[in-house]
């Protein structure tokens, strides 16, 4: 049994996010991104990257977010996470506008409700797998850090390997350590940037279950950046983007 | 073949480091100032202690005030001696004595009185340089003779220093009595040429011709008189013409006694003490570049870390480990060269810009100049010191693999330094230790001094090693800021030795030099009264010795009152080696050069304990005995059962060494370095010194008064208060101190320096992490607190080291090195060197402060 996640903990999720909004026909929704614009670079090299992006995911939804190279793809899953920050518009997750958090206050509010995956899996090279998945919720001040940091991980299979270094740990194992990592202290979104890209396929579609099951698991909405159509296609929605715009919206055929 | 293949690797290397060199000069700044610092101090001293004693030497012939010069203590040149030094050139006769100087009220009592340093001049007076006088109305521009010569009153006329007529309270043409003989003033001195000839006198200096000096009843068989005779060999005289006369009167008079100077080395004690100056702050300058070292192994390292991705890239392109090495370690020397050709423009810069701030305090011109061997000792030193702390950190990058490019695998390779890398650290090694020792003037202490820096930074790099291992035994604490913090202390790319090993040093020479600085000045301000006497006198006749004595116990009866005879000698012969041949270590040399207080005395002197040998009978009567003090035996290279051969009073005296005594000097009490068992000068004439210690709680005032009552009393007897005479010593050591403070301050900016690298290292390699903490939430004040408990802890542990090491350090220097009682003020220098450490802790950490602000998403981007 790879999975074990404990059911009582997406419950208090749950419960959480009810006590914020009593009345259920006025819960904001996870994301919502109002004619978002962006820009990177400075003078010539400038890019005008997300031209008037508008997109609402609801609680517990997963968007697969699709597009060729440049499309935007990853600057919509980073301005969502608030990595980046946007020129205009608004994005507010729960219901709260990030645009207009300072950078340190946007960190804590990182901590608390976002996880992050990315692509090359971006664990810290000189912290073991343990104090890796510990780090979000020292800094979210958790007396438990590792206790919950060791369950994350063996919630990810990864019991024997808490005292492995990155450099030790092979593409697949890092990349759990950086979903246990992610997903350790409950957020309420997860963004995950292509997380198989830099993994073979089986060891992939191991990852992809995984997250899948988590996600499910714990109710957490997920907003997931992929060149797979296939994977995408496991999420309740696609979202296709081109130029910095939306192109299309559409219900996902289920697969999983 | 191969020599070309080499030089096209070389051409490859260098167009690779040129390549570069642009992109990477601000990742190198910290490298290059840690460099410029420490050459530039070293250059700096270097080219100043140049300077200065290029100054003595052209200033030879007017500071010396001849071509050559013969000093005799005690008697007079003979008429056979004289016919000999004319047959040379012309000779001009001086002489030097002291004597108490009084002021008289108008009814003939005593208003006031104080020792003066007298000259007594004869016509030729001055031979080289010129007298400034000032006279009642503006300069004086009569000749000396004619100021000096008897008055229509018959009182011969006197040139004083405006010192003296300022504490005495008189002006020109006021009356001024020594010993036994009235005196007008004739004139004020404003400038003596010769000033620094006599060395260190304790009074303001009067001048008088030597017929009234002889009137005044001071010059006495066996009194304190010293009689030079100064040749001027006539214009245009080279230094070939100087070495010839002085061997021709060498050759003619073997047995004068005297001692010889020349315009060659017009003042042997002043290029000593330069020396010694000179010594002392090339060590502190080492220190700076061994601190600076600790930054360049930093960037040293900082740059192989950076250049992984770039090593590796060019491994796979087919570079081998020692292309990757050569072309990292020739970047980082092109940097270190910039850093040192900085260092020199600063060195070379020192002398001049000393001359327009201190130009006008200085007893004679600085020569400043560019000295071409100065330079190239500083580029020696800088490029020497970035090679020995770059070779291992860069070491590194040959371990990269190629296959770094295809894995995350940061810091995996585990690093062990080949033979080769070893070799090279070695022979850098040596090359510094060479260029520290053999461009030393007192080899030991450069050799003692290396010796520490190498057990300090082995003890730090321990210390280091200590801090790690603590770090990670300890358990976790709930606060996740001192988690990350002990965390990073332990951590795998930990800067703990690094930090540990500039703050440490830097706070040890901190604390070294602030105690050296505190003990001596309090050596001359407190802890006398009680232990070193109230006054001493000297030239007291022998027949006067028993009424003087009981003077004093009428005048002060309370008061401990010591004398001893006195004589002056000079040691001629070692075991058979004359004494200029000996080699005598550095810090004794002063024994051999020019004439000393000798005694005798049947008892062991009090304050002395006996270390090797046997005191003699009190009533010995056979061939002359020595008892020597211990310290400068060993530094002669003198044991017990030595023959030394001695000149007083013109006479050859061959005594054996008896025993060796340990003596307290810091005590001042009344000590010579040589006493002679008694039957030695059997008749011979001599003085006696005698010291009075009055009752602590005694004022100055009943001091003074008690010093006054001595000087009407007995006028040719001379009194020094101590006090007084410490205050003369305690200005020039203060002038030392401000050497001492710039010096410390130049290591603390060093370590300073370092640190700022250091965190900006830190911060730059950790950069990755901090991106990453703050994408999981991490604040910048949460990042900046962590890393502040983290060198917290480590300029703690570096604060009590410095402390502690510093103590050590210090110790040895004042209680082993400079004889004297050593003391830690633990409040002031706990103080000192925890502001310095709050001082670097902060500078430091506003240079990473923007690093911490950097935004996650273009790094997470780009990785």
């Amino acid at each position: 049994m790879l999975i074990s996640s404990p059911q009582d903990k997406a419950s208090r999720d749950k419960a959480t996010q009810d006590r914020a909004a009593p009345d259920s026909g006025l819960v904001p929704p996870a994301i919502e991104m109002v004619d978002v614009e962006l820009s990177l670079g400075e003078g010539a090299s400038r890019v005008h990257i997300l031209r008037g992006v508008s997109l609402t995911v609801g609680r517990g939804e997963a968007i697969g977010l699709v597009g060729p190279s440049g499309s935007g793809k990853s600057t919509l899953l980073m301005t969502a996470a608030g990595l980046e920050r946007a020129d205009s518009g608004a994005v507010r997750i729960a219901g709260e506008d990030i645009t207009r958090l300072s950078e340190d206050r946007l960190a804590e509010f990182r901590g608390r409700r976002i996880g992050i995956v990315f692509q090359a899996f971006h664990l810290i090279p000189t912290m073991t797998a343990l104090e890796n998945v510990a780090v979000p919720l020292e800094l979210a001040g958790e007396a438990d850090a590792f206790t919950r940091a060791s369950e994350e991980l063996k919630a990810v299979g990864l019991g024997a390997r808490l005292d492995h270094y990155p450099g030790q740990l092979s593409g697949g194992e890092q990349q759990r350590v950086a979903i246990a990592r992610a997903l350790a202290p409950h957020p309420a979104i997860l963004v995950a940037d292509e997380p198989t890209g830099n993994l073979d396929e089986e060891t992939g579609e191991d990852i992809i279950r995984l997250l899948f099951t988590l996600k499910r698991d714990r109710g957490t909405t997920l907003l997931l950046v992929t060149h797979d159509l296939e994977l995408a296609e496991r999420c309740d929605r696609i979202v296709r983007l081109k130029n910095g715009h939306i192109v299309e919206e559409r219900a996902a055929r289920a697969v999983a | 073949m191969r020599p070309s293949r080499f030089l096209g690797r070389l051409r490859l290397v260098l167009r690779l480091v040129a390549r570069e060199i642009p992109h990477s000069l601000g990742q190198f700044s910290i490298l290059i100032a840690c460099i410029a610092i420490g050459v530039g101090s070293i250059v700096a001293v270097i080219s100043l202690s140049r300077s200065l004693n290029e100054g003595l030497g052209r200033e030879g012939r007017v500071i010396l005030g001849a071509d050559i010069a013969y000093t005799l203590v005690q008697r007079e040149a003979s008429a056979a001696e004289l016919d000999i030094l004319r047959r040379e050139g012309k000779v001009a006769q001086l002489s030097r004595s002291r004597g108490m100087a009084r002021a008289e009220n108008p009814d003939g009592t005593l208003k006031d009185s104080a020792l003066v340093e007298i000259k007594a001049v004869d016509e030729a007076y001055p031979l080289a340089g010129a007298l400034a006088l000032t006279g009642a109305s503006g300069p004086e521009k009569r000749p000396p003779a004619t100021l000096l010569s008897d008055g229509p009153d018959g009182l011969p006329g006197i040139l004083a220093d405006p010192v003296l007529t300022g504490r005495l309270g008189l002006k020109i043409g006021d009356k001024l009595k020594i010993g036994d003989q009235t005196f007008r003033i004739a004139a004020l001195i404003e400038n003596e040429p010769d000033k620094l000839s006599g060395g260190l006198g304790f009074g303001p200096r009067v001048t008088m011709s030597r017929a009234a000096l002889d009137r005044t009843g001071l010059v006495q068989p066996g009194s304190l008189t010293r009689f030079v005779y100064r040749l001027d060999l006539g214009p245009g005289a080279n230094d070939a013409a100087i070495r010839a006369s002085m061997a021709t009167i060498a050759k003619a008079l073997p047995d004068a006694g005297w001692q010889s100077a020349s315009r060659l080395r017009a003042s042997p004690q002043l290029t000593r003490q330069v020396d010694r100056f000179t010594q002392f702050l090339t060590l502190v300058g080492l220190t700076a570049l061994l601190i600076g070292g600790v930054g360049v192994a930093n960037a040293a390292r900082a740059f192989a870390d950076r250049q992984i991705m770039r090593i590796a890239t060019l491994k796979s392109l087919g570079a081998t480990r020692n292309f990757v090495f050569w072309s990292a370690l020739a970047q980082v020397l092109a940097f270190a060269l910039i850093g040192t050709l900085i260092g020199l423009v600063i060195g070379a810069a020192l002398p001049y810009a000393a001359i327009l701030a201190f130009g006008h305090l200085l007893p004679y011109p600085l020569v400043p100049g560019v000295y071409g061997s100065e330079l190239m000792l500083g580029l020696a030193y800088g490029l020497v010191a970035a090679l020995t702390f770059s070779v291992l950190p860069l070491a590194r990058g040959k371990a990269v693999a190629a296959s770094t490019l295809f894995r995350d695998a940061f810091g995996s390779e585990r690093f062990r330094p080949g033979a080769a890398d070893l070799l090279l650290l070695a022979l850098s090694l040596a090359a510094f230790a060479a260029l520290a020792v053999v461009f030393a003037s007192d080899r030991w202490i450069a050799t003692l001094y290396l010796g520490t820096a190498i057990v300090a930074i082995a003890a730090l790099r321990l210390v280091a090693m200590g801090v790690i291992a603590l770090a990670r035994a300890l358990p976790r604490f709930s606060s996740p800021i001192l988690r990350l913090a002990i965390a990073n202390l332990h951590r795998r790319g930990n800067l703990t030795p690094s930090v540990m090993l500039s703050l440490g040093l830097g706070l040890t020479l901190l604390v070294t030099l602030t105690l050296i600085d505190l003990n001596l000045s309090r050596q001359f301000r407190s802890a006398l009264p009680g232990v070193a006497p109230t006054f001493f006198f000297i030239d007291i006749p022998s027949r006067e010795i028993g009424r003087f004595e009981t003077f004093l116990k009428e005048a002060a009866p309370g008061a401990k009152v010591e004398d001893v005879p006195q004589l002056r000698g000079r040691i001629i012969e070692v075991n058979g080696i004359p004494a200029a041949k000996v080699s005598a270590s550095e810090r004794v040399a002063w024994a051999l050069e020019g004439d000393r207080g000798i005694t005798y005395s049947a008892r062991l002197p009090e304050g002395s304990a006996i270390a090797q040998g046997e005191w003699w009978p009190e009533n010995y009567r056979g061939t002359p005995l020595v008892s020597f003090a211990r310290d400068v035996a060993e530094g002669l290279g003198l044991k017990v059962g030595d023959k030394i051969v001695v000149n007083v009073l013109g006479r050859r005296i061959t005594a054996t060494i008896a025993n060796l005594r340990e003596v307290r000097w810091q005590r001042l009490g009344i000590n010579f370095v040589m006493v002679f068992s008694p039957n030695t000068f059997a008749g011979a004439p001599h003085s006696f010194l005698a010291t009075l210690a009055l009752p602590p709680q005694t004022g100055r005032t009943d001091e003074i008064a008690l010093a006054r009552k001595v000087a009407a009393a007995f006028p040719a007897i001379s009194s020094v208060r101590v006090r007084d005479a410490l205050d003369a010593v305690e200005g020039i050591v203060s002038q030392l101190a401000l050497a001492i403070r710039a010096s410390s301050a130049i290591a603390l900016i060093s370590s300073i320096l370092v640190l700022a690298g250091a965190l900006a290292a830190t911060a730059r390699t950790r950069q990755h992490e901090s991106v990453i903490l703050k994408t999981l939430g991490a604040t910048r004040r949460t990042l900046l607190r962590a890393l502040l408990v983290e060198y917290a802890a480590l300029g703690g542990i570096a604060v009590v080291f410095g402390l502690i090491c510093g103590a050590i350090g210090a110790r040895f220097v004042i209680s082993q090195i400079m004889n004297l009682d050593f003391s830690v003020p633990w409040l002031t220098v706990v103080s000192i060197a925890f502001s310095a450490f709050v001082a670097t802790i902060i500078l430091g950490l506003i240079g990473t402060w923007h690093l911490l602000g950097q935004k996650p998403a273009p790094y997470l981007r780009h990785a």
